[in-house]
């Protein structure tokens, strides 16, 4: 034991256990790594070699400490070394992590040699001193109508995508980044936590086609991917979000630019701690879930935070397993994101893209403190109005819409007018819609519902509203619709 | 728990509605035989009169020796050039009967449009509540208001509202009556139309138009060998041109309160299958959510019972 330790660098131990993606390991009573610590397994036994990082998560007592694989154990056997490496999982940070893809432990996966910094940080590091957290609020333009009247984004701050299965999370979070990263000045870190790898490298393509500006250089060069995708064990899931946090807490901390960063999907995280825990052993709570759900969520979100320094603004799709959001991941995460987009099924079954429901989704900082008294008052009124019309659904669909006073039927067609208003072709679902994206300035957006609600648009016909940008581009739509007929 | 008790709430006010509506469309069904049954009979009595009126104008007619027109003039059927005209518009005094009074407004609205651009001066009648609000809510300035009508118009309350307007007409203030009313065909077909009923058309005979039958009568000698005038044929009929204006204003009433009725069962009736539907769509979402929440819980509690056994 002691030649290795020598040979390693590190103390040595060995597995005495492997449970699914968790494994025992045991060590020498006066040298048990630490928690968190990554412990290291090389070795090679009947022709199958096992490289894997495991990382502590507890003192069993007598020397024995509990891991969780943050790779494969298929191959693993008891009685195999296993080297404590005497710190957290680490990972590359700097310039040279630019234009690279990763997996969690910082190996480049994308086949284009090493990658070489000067630096490397641990992934779990204490969230940035409240002293030094930003009280900076400042709205975030996106051009994407429905998300800047209703729904604001806060430049560094946090933004939710939630959303069942198949409502274009993903999509919409596509598009935030050609139209954010591609505008954008500073870095970008993508996170891809459990999800399809297909959409990971769709992504990467897209990305090194998009250009910055008129730069002429990719957003690919000023994006630096990591990915543990649904391929990867519960370990790696769970800790993929880490390593792409502390890549994009090096910029923030060190270039002092504005850092993007992109989750996809932060519930993955929550789903791949729970299977953690259950092959930890720990009791389940609600609905199954890890009982440390809240904490775990709480230590992620709570890092991704702009400082004096500098920002970090994220966007995080969030899955909504089953269409419940009280369901308690999404619950969890809800409570931490500045701004949060509810996608409504019943919307995209009405062929409206994005399919935010209006009245779910809300922001921080609709607030006329922050966006003026004009921006406050049509957002509201916009979402009095739906907010009626959904009232009045019920009475419609029993007794038709004849029976309705005078002024709930100006209310719905206004409504009806609104909702299909809220569509907008995205840049990267032109082939999908066959229209060009648009991109509407916070100003046309404003005026344009402003107009619908005061009525100035009643006669035209419904489906002049659907994927336009400005009120114009309907005016138009709608001549180009009567000449159709 | 939350969400199925939503649905439950909501699947209760759902079934209060049907209730409603379900009663709306017993109690409907049962004014419609009655309003049906008055119907009738005036239109007995309205045809008979347009009858004696067609027979009377041919032997006029005859008598004139003019062969081609009538033999005799009347103010009230004298055609003027439009200046100051009069509209009634007759609606139901309440709602939850489908399209029925936003049908008759809608007519009423591009009837008085038109009147308006060709710059004609208008005096608006409007019966029942409905239609008032939502006319005076599109900006239509109203001179009269009728709200006693309901399922059962009695000769006597429409009496005054005719003479009115005859008395108007004779004096020259209006120029032309227009009725926008429902009218009732029969029982699965009701039309919302506009009837002009100043000045009177010349009377018509059940065989053809009264200009027909003169000529007929002219011809070959029709019906004027049946009557006797007395004090004569012109002085009869300005008795009965006053009547038959008000058999037919009478009858527009008696139309528009049938056509509410069936208006109001069919809508009710498919009102109650409506709500009967979405009772059935909540309740299954209701058994659902309360499943899937027992369910959920009955693993909760296993689950921990599992992992304490260790």
């Amino acid at each position: 034991m002691a030649t290795a330790t020598k040979q390693h660098g590190g103390k040595v131990g060995h597995v005495t256990q492997v449970i699914g993606s968790t494994f025992d390991a045991e060590f020498a009573e006066d040298s048990i790594p630490a928690i968190y610590n990554a412990v290291k397994i090389d070795h090679e036994s009947k022709g199958v070699s096992v490289h894997l990082i495991g990382e502590v998560q507890q003192h069993l007592g007598g020397g024995k400490v509990r891991c969780v694989a943050l790779g494969s154990t298929d191959g693993m056997v008891r009685g195999g070394t296993c080297i404590d490496t005497g710190g957290p999982l680490s990972v590359p940070v700097g310039k040279e992590t630019l234009g690279r893809v990763f997996n969690l432990a910082g190996e480049p996966i994308d086949n284009r040699g090493p990658v070489n910094t000067k630096e490397r940080w641990p992934i779990h590091r204490d969230p940035p001193p409240i002293t030094d957290l930003s009280t900076k609020t400042e709205l975030f333009e996106t051009g994407i109508k429905v998300i800047d009247l209703l729904t604001p984004f806060v430049r560094g701050g946090k933004a939710g995508l939630f959303g069942g299965a198949g409502l274009g999370k993903t999509v919409i979070l596509t598009e935030l980044i050609a139209r954010i990263a591609s505008a954008h000045g500073g870095s970008s870190v993508f996170a891809g936590v459990g999800e399809r790898t297909r959409e990971g490298t769709d992504l990467w393509l897209e990305m090194q086609e998009a250009k910055i500006g008129d730069t002429g250089r990719s957003v690919i060069e000023q994006t630096c991917m990591v990915f543990g995708q649904m391929n990867e064990p519960p370990g790696a899931r769970l800790r993929v979000a880490l390593s792409a946090l502390t890549m994009a807490e090096y910029f923030r901390d060190t270039t002092g630019t504005d850092t993007l960063l992109f989750v996809d999907n932060i519930f993955r995280f929550s789903q791949a701690g729970s299977e953690v825990s259950a092959l930890l052993g720990r009791m389940p709570s609600a609905v199954g879930y890890q009982p440390t759900l809240a904490t775990e969520m709480g230590a992620l979100q709570e890092r991704i935070a702009s400082t004096s320094k500098g920002a970090i603004t994220s966007v995080q799709a969030v899955y909504v397993p089953a269409d419940d959001p009280t369901d308690p991941a999404p619950a969890t995460a809800f409570g931490n994101l500045d701004a949060f987009l509810y996608l409504e099924r019943s919307i995209s079954e009405k062929g409206i893209y994005p399919a935010v429901d209006p009245l779910a989704s809300s922001s921080r900082i609709l607030d006329p403190q922050y966006v003026g008294e004009r921006h406050y008052k049509i957002a509201r009124r916009v979402q009095r109005t739906l907010q009626r019309y959904r009232e009045l659904q019920d009475i419609i669909a029993i007794l038709g819409v004849d029976e309705l006073s005078e002024e709930d039927k100006l209310v719905v067609h206004r409504a009806r007018r609104m909702e299909r208003f809220l569509s907008q072709p995205f840049l990267v679902a032109e082939v999908f819609t066959g229209k060009p994206g648009e991109i509407t300035s916070l100003a046309d957006t404003i005026r344009s519902f402003e107009e619908i609600a005061d009525g100035k648009w009643d006669h035209l016909p419904e489906p002049a509203f659907m994927y336009v940008g400005s009120i114009e581009q309907a005016e138009e739509q709608a001549k180009k619709l009567a000449a159709k007929k | 728990m939350a969400k199925a008790r939503a649905l439950d709430r909501r699947r209760k006010s759902v079934k209060n509605i049907r209730k409603i509506t379900r009663t709306m469309e017993l109690i409907a069904t049962a004014r419609f035989k009655k309003a049906m049954d008055r119907s009738v009979a005036s239109r007995d009595y309205t045809l008979r009169l347009a009858k004696i009126l067609a027979n009377i104008a041919a032997a006029t007619a005859g008598g004139a020796g003019t062969g081609s027109t009538l033999g005799f003039s009347h103010p009230l059927l004298e055609v003027r050039p439009t200046k100051r005209t009069a509209v009634l518009i007759l609606t139901g005094n309440r709602g939850l009967c489908g399209g029925y009074n936003s049908n008759v407004v809608r007519q009423a609205q591009a009837i008085l449009g038109q009147w308006r651009s060709e710059k004609v001066e208008l005096h608006t009648a409007v019966s029942g509540k409905r239609g008032i609000s939502a006319l005076k809510f599109r900006g239509v300035e109203i001179d009269e208001r009728y709200l006693q009508f309901e399922d059962k118009p009695e000769f006597d309350q429409v009496a005054p509202i005719g003479r009115a307007y005859l008395e108007e007409y004779s004096a020259g203030r209006i120029d032309r009556l227009d009725v926008v009313y429902t009218r009732f065909d029969s029982i699965a077909r009701q039309a919302t139309v506009t009837e002009m009923l100043l000045p009177l058309k010349a009377p018509e005979a059940p065989s053809g138009s009264a200009r027909a039958t003169a000529a007929k009568a002219a011809a070959g000698g029709l019906a004027s060998d049946d009557y006797d005038f007395y004090p004569s044929a012109q002085s009869i009929l300005e008795e009965l041109l006053p009547a038959s204006f008000m058999a037919r204003l009478f009858k527009c009433f008696l139309d528009s309160a049938v056509s509410e009725q069936v208006a109001r069962m069919v809508a009710m009736k498919a009102a109650s299958e409506n709500a009967g539907g979405l009772i059935k769509d909540l309740s299954r979402r209701y058994n659902r959510a309360r499943q899937s929440q027992i369910t959920g819980e009955i693993m909760e509690i296993l689950g921990g019972v599992e992992a304490l056994k260790k």
